[in-house]
């Protein structure tokens, strides 16, 4: 499930990232820690501790002393914020490079987005 | 010391090569003689059987087997070789011991019983273990000792020099002999060393043997520095 | 910090075959180390003389600071795991009790429960053990030493994939309950690459790498698609191998790709396919070979 592009680190801190944006990871509530992490993914405690530390540094876990890891306040709207911005970048860019590449004007792009827009439950809350 | 004593305890855990399998062949070869000793007719005036010397070449096994077989799981769990030598020295001589003052009880009830009823002198060996028990039992333990350390010396020719080595040291030994030989002929000596050896006692033998026991002890330890495993 | 092993031009020959030639490395505390490479690099060698088992032709050995060599202040300090250690007529307990008495954070319990995982029989004598399960036996006294320093020869001889994954979870779990210095070696790469923390590659008694495994990951990609647009996108960078198959070519080049090369490739419908560590070894050891068949 680790797959061999991005370095294992940047693998967990975007699980953990994922789980706090889909908010099955609360605010306030414990991260698992690093040796869980390690146990679980089969993967070198440093590792694991590494991509903790990049959420801590972004601002989206905090540190308990004593206690462990837990996800901060303001944390998944941090994260939303953030994937909007990349959303057009990471998602929108390719759609578009690949509609020009097959020669899809944009009307019928624009229609298309509506036709399977229903199908998929429309827009994101 | 401690260190010494494990290595002692190390190789006491195989119980079977070190007290079972010896005391077992001594007495085996005892009961025998025994044996036969009881089926035979008459008692015969010089009725020695040489049978003590099985425990003997037992103690030759053992030491080669201490250097070989038990040698690469005890430098495994973090002993130096000097320690692995020593602690096993410090068993060869506690073994050496009792089997000394085992032999020196038997010789006794021996003599007590008149050779066990039979006329049978299995502990008492011609000349080297004709005396006093006293005298029994420092040459008994002394060439017991020997056998051991010799024995060692050999295990760890062979681990550093397979059979080819193990040959070329028998050789090599013999060579010295033959050296001797040739030495005693030039130097005209032989006359010289038969009034040695006849007015030698078996205090002076054992003496010998103890030199012996130095130099086997000195050149194992030297061949143990570079051994592998 | 003193690195936990430091050796300088370590060197062993034996006669006219160089086992070790001229390696330094250090391998830094506390840390799961990998020791890498083909059978017969040169990594049961290594491990030997850092536990003085074995003796250096050349070079020097540091452990702990110390030479090893007949010291039994640093070898009471580190454990050696062999796939082909001897053992003497023993039972399998009979090798669990010598080892307590020499190891002074020998776990007894961690021991009891190893033989359990492992299914070992104690009364067993290890002469009539399969070979996975003396492998396994190995294992249980290297892990329940609890050494400052525990070096692992390809430990997992004879072990079945399920025995083998038991292994490197206990071993996972114990290292980070109690944080020692692991040195493992092993040609299964694929397989514990995610446990290392640092790597070191051994190849023909050589040392061919050195460094953090994060750094590892991702140096090489295998760049495929059409052959006119993959060679555009390598012009200029170091190639490692190359394939084809009709206009289709697949090629390997040893370079971490940045964002924009990542865009380039994407414009152009490339496939990138980062390289496994299992494979950079390959890629290394046949570079190895090539550089010497072209000199």
């Amino acid at each position: 499930m680790l797959d061999e592009g991005t370095p294992l680190f940047v693998q967990i801190a975007e699980q953990i990232a994922d789980d706090i944006a889909e908010g099955s990871l609360a605010e306030g509530e414990r991260v698992p820690s690093t040796n869980e992490l390690a146990a679980f993914y089969r993967i070198n405690p440093a590792t694991a501790a590494k991509g903790i530390n990049v959420l801590a540094d972004d601002g989206l876990l905090e540190k308990r002393r004593g206690i462990g890891m837990f996800v901060a306040a303001g944390a998944r709207q941090k994260l939303l914020t953030d994937r909007r911005q990349r959303f057009a970048e990471q998602y929108l860019d390719p759609m578009l490079i690949e509609a020009k590449r097959l020669g899809i004007d944009d009307e019928t792009l624009i229609s298309l987005i509506r036709g399977n827009g229903h199908r998929n439950g429309g827009p994101a809350a | 010391m401690n260190t010494l004593v494990n290595v002692a305890r190390y190789h006491l855990v195989d119980r079977l090569q070190y007290v079972v399998l010896p005391v077992g062949v001594t007495f085996f070869a005892f009961g025998v003689n025994l044996a036969i000793f009881s089926l035979i007719p008459e008692t015969p005036e010089e009725n020695y059987s040489g049978g003590l010397f099985t425990l003997f070449v037992f103690m030759l096994v053992c030491g080669a087997m201490s250097m070989t077989k038990s040698l690469p799981f005890g430098l495994a769990l973090g002993v130096s070789r000097r320690s692995y030598y020593l602690g096993t020295l410090l068993l060869v001589i506690g073994l050496s011991a009792l089997y000394a003052v085992g032999i020196a009880v038997f010789q006794v009830i021996e003599d007590a019983t008149r050779g066990w009823g039979l006329g049978l002198n299995y502990f008492r060996v011609p000349w080297l273990l004709d005396g006093p028990w006293y005298l029994t039992l420092l040459t008994s333990f002394v060439f017991l000792l020997l056998m051991f350390v010799y024995g060692m010396w050999y295990g760890l020719i062979y681990r550093r020099a397979s059979v080819v080595g193990v040959v070329l040291f028998g050789a090599a030994q013999v060579l010295v002999l033959l050296g001797a030989v040739l030495l005693f002929s030039w130097t005209d000596s032989w006359a010289k060393l038969g009034e040695f050896f006849s007015t030698l006692t078996v205090g002076g033998m054992t003496g010998v043997l103890a030199l012996l026991v130095c130099l086997a002890g000195a050149g194992g330890f030297a061949t143990m520095r570079r051994v592998t495993v | 910090m003193t690195p936990t092993i430091s050796t300088t031009g370590l060197t062993r020959r034996y006669g006219d075959h160089t086992a070790l030639g001229d390696v330094s490395v250090d391998i830094e505390e506390g840390k799961i180390t990998g020791l890498l490479g083909r059978n017969g690099a040169g990594k049961s060698t290594f491990l030997r003389i850092v536990t003085a088992q074995e003796f250096a032709s050349a070079g020097s050995v540091r452990v702990f600071g110390e030479t090893p060599v007949e010291n039994e202040r640093v070898l009471r300090r580190l454990v050696l795991v062999r796939e082909d250690q001897q053992f003497p007529d023993f039972k399998v307990r009979h090798a669990l009790s010598a080892a307590s008495w020499f190891y002074p954070n020998w776990d007894a319990e961690l021991a009891e429960s190893l033989l359990r995982d492992f299914d070992l029989p104690t009364k067993r004598p290890i002469k009539k053990l399969s070979r996975g399960m003396r492998s396994a036996l190995s294992i249980t006294i290297g892990l329940a030493a609890r050494a400052e320093l525990t070096l692992l020869d390809e430990p997992y001889a004879g072990l079945d994939a399920v025995a083998r994954q038991l292994f490197y979870d206990r071993l996972l779990d114990d290292y980070s309950a109690h944080p020692r210095t692991i040195l493992l070696s092993t040609h299964l790469i694929d397989e514990v690459a995610d446990l290392l923390e640092h790597v070191v590659m051994i190849d023909k008694g050589r040392v061919v790498l050195d460094a953090p495994a994060d750094e590892l990951r991702g140096t090489a990609v295998t760049v495929s698609g059409p052959a006119l647009a993959v060679d555009d996108f390598v012009a200029g960078r170091r190639v490692l191998h190359r394939r084809k198959i009709g206009s289709r070519a697949s090629v390997t080049v040893a370079e971490a790709l940045d964002p924009s090369a990542k865009a380039k490739a994407k414009a152009l419908h490339l496939k990138l396919e980062p390289l496994s560590l299992q494979q950079l070894m390959v890629h290394t050891s046949n570079g190895q070979t090539a550089e010497e068949a072209s000199a």
